[in-house]
Formats: C-alpha cells, structure tokens, sequence
C-alpha cells in the first residue's frame, strides 16, 4: 500500500473485469446529519486505520472527536456510529462482526456494542465501512445504504412494529436480499437498554443504544451491497481459510460452542456456585437451565456470517438462548421452567431490549419488592422470584414505558425513584447492570475485569478466567509474561490477566472477528496475534507485528479511558455492587467467598500502573497529548 | 461418472464461506452474491439452502442459451459458460430448475452477464466445498 492508502490495486484476478474502483483498499466514513438532511464522505486516512485497525478502535477514534462531552445522550448531539471492522466482510473464518458506538443512555458513559449477524459484512458489501449519525429526524426514518449511495426514507409505516415486524415489512417493501438493524418498540420509547437488532437475535446490545436510534426518530438502517470487499491476495484465500477453519474445528471448545452453543457454560458455573441467583441473594440454581436440557427446544445451529463454530440456536419460536439468557432471564429471575425461559428470551429480542439489563433490573425490582421499598400498589402486582406471567408482563410495560415498567425503563437511574439505599442491592458498574451472568465474588480477576472495564459492568471487554483452568504455570507465564497466580481466588498477579485480556479483544473488536476463535476466550489456544497478522496480510496486505497490535490495544483503551474521564469517571467508580464486596456467597464451592475492598483496591492500583494511569485512573497528560495529536 | 457437488441443506449452517471462496477465487473480492453457489437463508422463514449448478446429464439452460454462451463440455461433464458470448437475456436463469446461475455485473465492461459454477475445473477439490465447515457441501 501506498502512504495515502488511495494507491489502484493492480488486478489480480483471472477475469480481470473489476473497475479498479472495487479494488482499493480504503476505509471510508459517511456522516449522515438527520436534523439537516445532509450527508457527507471521506476516506480514513491510511495512518489512522493503521493506528486503530478499524471496528471498535476507529470509532472510538471518532467518537473522541465528534461527542461533545457531558451533553444528554438522547439528544440530537450524540454521536451514533455503525463501524465495521478491518477484517468484516472479508470472508475470512469469522469476519461478521462490527460495532455500534455512542455515548450510553443507559450509564451516561461510553457505549459499544459489538454486534454478528450479517448486517456489518453487507454494509461492507455495500461500499461503506463507517456511519457517524448525529441530529434527530424530524419524522420516523430510515437509512437505506446501497453500493455508496445513501438515502434518509420515511419509516412512518414501520414505527410501533417490533423487530420482527418492522424486518419483515421492509423486505417486503425492499426485497428479500437485504441487511436490517433496527430497533423494537423499546427504543422507540427510549428504554434505556434499548438494543439494536440484526435478524432474529444478533444483538448490538449493551449500553442502550437503542434508545439513541429511538432519540433520533431512526428505526433502521437498511444496506444492500452488489460490490464487495477487495483481498489483496485472493491467491491464498481458499488456503488460509480452510486452514483456520482446520485448526478453529479440531479445538474441543469449539466443537462443543458448536454442538449447543454458550449455555455450556450453566452446568460449569453452576456446580462452581457462580451463577446469579434471586438478584445474587443465592449463587446456585436449578439444572433444568443445563445446556442439554435447553438443547432440547432447539431445531438447528446456525452461524454468524462466514463462522465455523456455528453457535446460534434457531429454536422453535425465535432464536437463542445464550448462557447470558439462561440465567439472566432464568435463574436470576428465579424461572426455572426452560420453556418458559425460552419464551422470555423470545420475547426480549422481539421488543429490542438487553436480556442483562432486563433480566439484572426486574430481578432488582422483585428484591426491592420483598423488602418492602415497593409494594402490590406503588407496582401495580405483586413481585415475586418465578412468576413467569409476571416477568413476561413487566418486559411488555418496560418496553411500553407503562406503569413500573415506565420507571424500570431508566434501568440504574430508577435508583432516583426508589431510594438511594436500593442501590445497594443493584447489580451494576457505572450504571451499567452486569451482563455476565458470573457471581465475581469467587473469582478475582473476573471481579477486576468488570470494575474496570470501560462501558460498565461488563465481561467481554477482558473475561480474564485462565486461572480457573489449572494450566501448567510455564503456559500462563508464555502468554501473559509474568507469572501468574494460579489460584483463582488470590489477588496476586490478577491486573496482568485482566491487561492481556483487555488489549487482545480491543483488537479483535476492531477486527470485527468473533470472540469465540480467540485466544483468550474460552481457551488458551485459538487465534492470536499471529494468525491476526496472517489474516490482515491476505485481505488487505498491510502488515502488522505484534507490538504493533499491542501498542494499538493500549490506544484504544486508553482512549476510551479519556472519553470516560471526561464524562467525570474516576477511580471511585470502578468499583464491584456493593453485595461482591459485604455478603459472602451462600453455596457450592463458591460459600464464604467475596471480594475484600482493601485487597481490591491494590488489584485495582496494580492495574492502573500496568496501563500507566495516575492513582485516580487517568492517562498521563503526555498521553492525551500524543493520542490528541493523530488529530491532525 | 464425473465427480459432482452435492449439497446437504440440513447440514448447512448459512456461513457463506463457500459462496465467499467462490467469490474471491473468481474476482478478487469478496461478496457472496458474486458467486457460483449462493445461499438462500431466510432467517425469518427458519432456512438456509445452497443453490449450485448440478452440471445435468442434458441441461436446460443450454438449451435454452440464445448466443451460444452456455455449452456442455463432453469431455469433463461441465456445463460451461463463456461470458464473452453472454448477450444477458437470461434464458438459462429462468429454464434452470436449481436456480444456480446468478446475474454479475462486469463493471469495467459496464455490462451484466449470467455466472455459475465453473466446477473449479483447474483444482483436485472445488473451493466451495474445501472451506464448507460442516461438511454440507461433499465432492463426490
């Protein structure tokens, strides 16, 4: 590639019949205002994609820039933007992810969603890697994106429909081979852990980005793509693909994620005594949540765009459950009737809201309830753990914004209307309600992980659980270079876990590869920065060393840092519920266990100095200086 | 008898990584529309199928071919297709039973042509079926 990244790729192809417009590689950004109408577009330039890859890292990048700090997410001035990754779309194993970035309605800090399905790669397809939308439509609308070309069109017609409906009529209006996210009826009302939907399920979930579309009068955005992405090497494709599709299948956790999916992981925490329960008063549950017993309303795995693994359920009515379901829609709400789980998991994706937050904020409820801050008047019914009909009736009132669901629909900030003392009993991290269905209080890095972890409580910005494997104590030094305590409910060493994990996923969001068939995720095995350089070479012949992936890793996380500093975020809010900290756990191997504050706050120090951050969790003025200084 | 691709729908998970190794081997790029297998998935109708060319013993859609573009290669069993002679009057789109052939735009010609499945008459193993996942697609 050439300096300015503008350079016509000679062709390779036999056929040689492509216009060389198509095989450039660039990385292009439409900015689209909805209060004005007007839209605009300009290439990324080559340094900066080389500093941020893409995905995650480049919105971030223009998230800094655009997103005037402090200003009311749900207002035209925040900043929306759908970015895909380096990697999306290139048909390489796993290439369906992008992001989904804002400042969050729901905890008033970052927010980013990472996102499968098919959506970003057609987005790509269609000749456009990034969306940054601010203003707010004066009337429903939607964006249709076509090779290049974008239009803002009248959604009067689908406004009030729910995921489905709304993904249904405009591939009847549109035609079938078209790529919807969208919003349900909860963004609309702008619930504050709205989602946005791809499909039946995939799910640019967190942070209640939803309601940001919601604010912006935008049901959808809508892409068909007959381009395509360039590969620099088309040569070697076929090769690389089936080899990484050769190594990804022979991994044991693999073939299992692909077999039944994440609900694996029930029976593991279970016994283990880490799974929240009755709002974390309890840390075990019933094993009819068991991934052979959920397994049994399945019809068919399915994969993300261009994935082996394949861990998708199309189950009789819709489409999952995750692990993160089962328990947060399950246990945690004390259901245990699987098919009553199931249909809540449906439901949830129907109406466009976050299965964490909906199930981590009625469980929360049904406890206030039982201690007496709510009763059968102030919540209209009465609220108990494995009232199925109950639970489904509130979802349907959040996503209204009727009754309690109106004040349940402010997520952590209801906290206003109940009481300050209720946040004690609030399952969250800078308002943001926990999405790992974990009990941390056994295992340390896990509960660091979340307390640091840049949009909230949340584990898939570092899901350090190495430790908890027993493996050899040289591997655990190869891959995070030191040695690690391997003993999961020590304090020692745990910062280095939770550094690796959170700069490797900084990349692979910004790959827009799946987590899955990473190192790091659920095995020490998988893909690294190795085969990430391998993979970048063929698709787009940029190369990339590993410092180089980790000095990019620290970027992104350090951005990210700023932009929550300066939304006020400091070292008193990364923190653990209060419950992680004074109630120890009642069950299982987990009885007795919970996080002491004074160790805690060494883990945290420790961990502040691995990033290079001052006691109070800030980067170094030098740091905001040079990272201000790819601004140009 | 010649080898042919035979495709298992229950099987198939709707990856598109075979209509993706289509697509780049033949272009360059990537889009799994630009390719000789395509995948109708229908997440909300609950299916996924592959759509390729079954090389039949006497094809329709040379048949039905106006210019000359589609012929049936005696010798390996493919049923061919040269775009040069392509006039895009989809005849062949609307007699093949499979739906297997697809319209593509060759951009530097600014003109659309039928494409199929050439059969990867150049490897041991068609690409579609060396990156399937699931073993849905099989060449046999």
């Amino acid at each position: 590639m050439t300096k300015d990244g503008d350079r016509e790729r000679e062709l390779k192809n036999s056929r040689g019949i492509l216009a060389p417009e198509l095989t450039r590689m660039r990385s292009n950004v439409y900015q689209i205002d909805l209060s004005k109408g007007e839209i605009k577009s300009f290439d990324t330039p080559l340094e900066i994609v080389r500093s941020y890859l893409g995905g995650r890292g480049l919105n971030m990048y223009y998230l800094y820039k655009y997103l005037k700090p402090k200003i009311d997410p749900l207002s035209p001035d925040n900043v929306l933007i759908f970015g895909t990754g380096l990697l999306t779309g290139s048909g390489l194993p796993n290439s369906g992810r992008f992001n989904i970035s804002a400042k969050s309605p729901e905890s008033s800090v970052l927010g980013d969603s990472n996102c499968g399905g098919f959506f970003g790669p057609e987005l790509r397809f269609a000749g456009v890697d990034r969306l940054i939308i601010t203003g707010r439509a004066e009337k429903p609308t939607y964006v249709y994106v076509e090779d290049g070309n974008i239009e803002l069109r009248e959604a009067g017609r689908y406004w009030g429909l729910n995921t489905l409906e709304v993904q249904k009529s405009l591939r009847e209006d549109l035609g079938r081979d078209i790529q919807i996210a969208c919003i349900g009826q909860a963004g609309e009302n702008l619930v504050r852990f709205a989602n946005i939907i791809n499909g039946v399920k995939n799910a640019a979930g967190r942070g209640g980005l939803g309601a940001v579309m919601g604010s912006k009068n935008l049901k959808a955005v809508v892409a068909r793509g007959n381009l395509g992405v360039p590969i620099a090497h088309p040569e070697q494709f076929v090769e690389k693909v089936r080899e990484i599709r050769d190594y990804l299948t022979s991994s044991k956790i693999v073939q299992t994620l692909g077999r039944v999916g994440t609900p694996l992981l029930y029976e593991v925490s279970n016994h283990l005594g880490a799974i929240r329960t009755n709002n974390s008063q309890l840390n075990a549950f019933e094993d009819t949540l068991d991934a052979e017993v959920v397994h049994q309303y399945v019809e068919k795995m399915l994969s993300c765009y261009a994935c082996v693994v394949h861990c998708r359920h199309r189950n009789y009515g819709g489409e999952g459950p995750e692990y993160t379901t089962t328990v947060l829609l399950g246990a945690n709400v004390g259901i245990s009737d699987t098919q009553q789980m199931v249909e809540l998991n449906n439901l949830c994706n129907d109406l466009g809201m976050d299965v964490s937050s909906t199930g981590t904020i009625i469980a929360w409820a049904i406890e206030l309830f039982q201690k007496g801050y709510l009763n059968r008047k102030s919540a209209g019914r009465e609220l108990e753990f494995g009232d199925y009909e109950m639970v489904r009736s509130l979802m349907t009132d959040i996503s209204r914004r009727t009754g309690l669901g109106d004040v349940l629909a402010e997520s952590t900030r209801a906290v206003k209307h109940f009481g300050e003392e209720t946040k004690d009993f609030l399952i969250a991290v800078k308002g943001l309600p926990q999405s790992d269905p974990h009990d941390c209080r056994y295992l340390k890095s896990f509960a660091l992980g979340i307390a640091v972890a840049s949009r909230g409580a949340d584990h898939l910005r570092n899901r350090p659980t190495l430790d908890i494997m027993d493996l050899p104590p040289e591997l655990m030094k190869k891959i995070y270079g030191v040695p690690i305590d391997n003993n999961p409910t020590s304090y020692r060493t745990k910062e280095h876990m939770v550094y690796f994990h959170e700069n490797i996923y900084s990349i692979i969001d910004s790959l827009g590869i799946c987590k899955f068939v990473c190192h790091g995720f659920n095995s020490p095995r998988l893909l690294g920065y190795k085969h990430f350089s391998d993979l970048i070479k063929v698709a787009t012949d940029l190369d990339f060393t590993r410092k180089d992936f980790e000095e990019i890793a620290q970027r992104i996380v350090d951005l990210e840092r700023m932009i929550n500093n300066r939304e006020g975020i400091t070292r008193k809010d990364d923190t653990l519920p209060r419950r992680y900290f004074d109630e120890p756990m009642k069950l299982r191997l987990g009885k007795g266990h919970r996080i002491d504050r004074e160790k805690f706050q060494e883990m945290l120090s420790g961990y502040y100095r691995l990033r290079g951050w001052d006691e109070n969790g800030s980067p170094s003025p030098e740091r905001v200086r040079q990272l201000e200084s790819l601004y140009g | 008898m010649a080898k042919k691709v035979y495709a298992s729908f229950r099987l198939c998970t709707g990856c598109e990584l075979c209509s993706s190794a289509c697509s780049v081997m033949n272009f360059g790029l990537n889009n799994p529309r630009r390719s000789g297998i395509t995948i109708k998935r229908d997440l909300f109708e609950r299916y996924e199928v592959q759509h390729i060319c079954r090389h039949c013993e006497e094809p329709p859609c040379v048949e039905a071919c106006i210019s000359g573009a589609m012929i049936k290669n005696t010798e390996n069993g493919l049923v061919e297709h040269d775009e040069a002679k392509c006039v895009g009057c989809w005849s062949c789109m609307m007699v093949c039973p499979y739906d297997a052939i697809v319209q593509i735009r060759l951009e530097a010609e600014d003109r659309i042509v039928a494409f199929k499945c050439d059969g990867c008459p150049e490897r041991d193993t068609p690409a579609c079926v060396e990156v399937c996942p699931t073993e849905a697609l099989v060449y046999q």
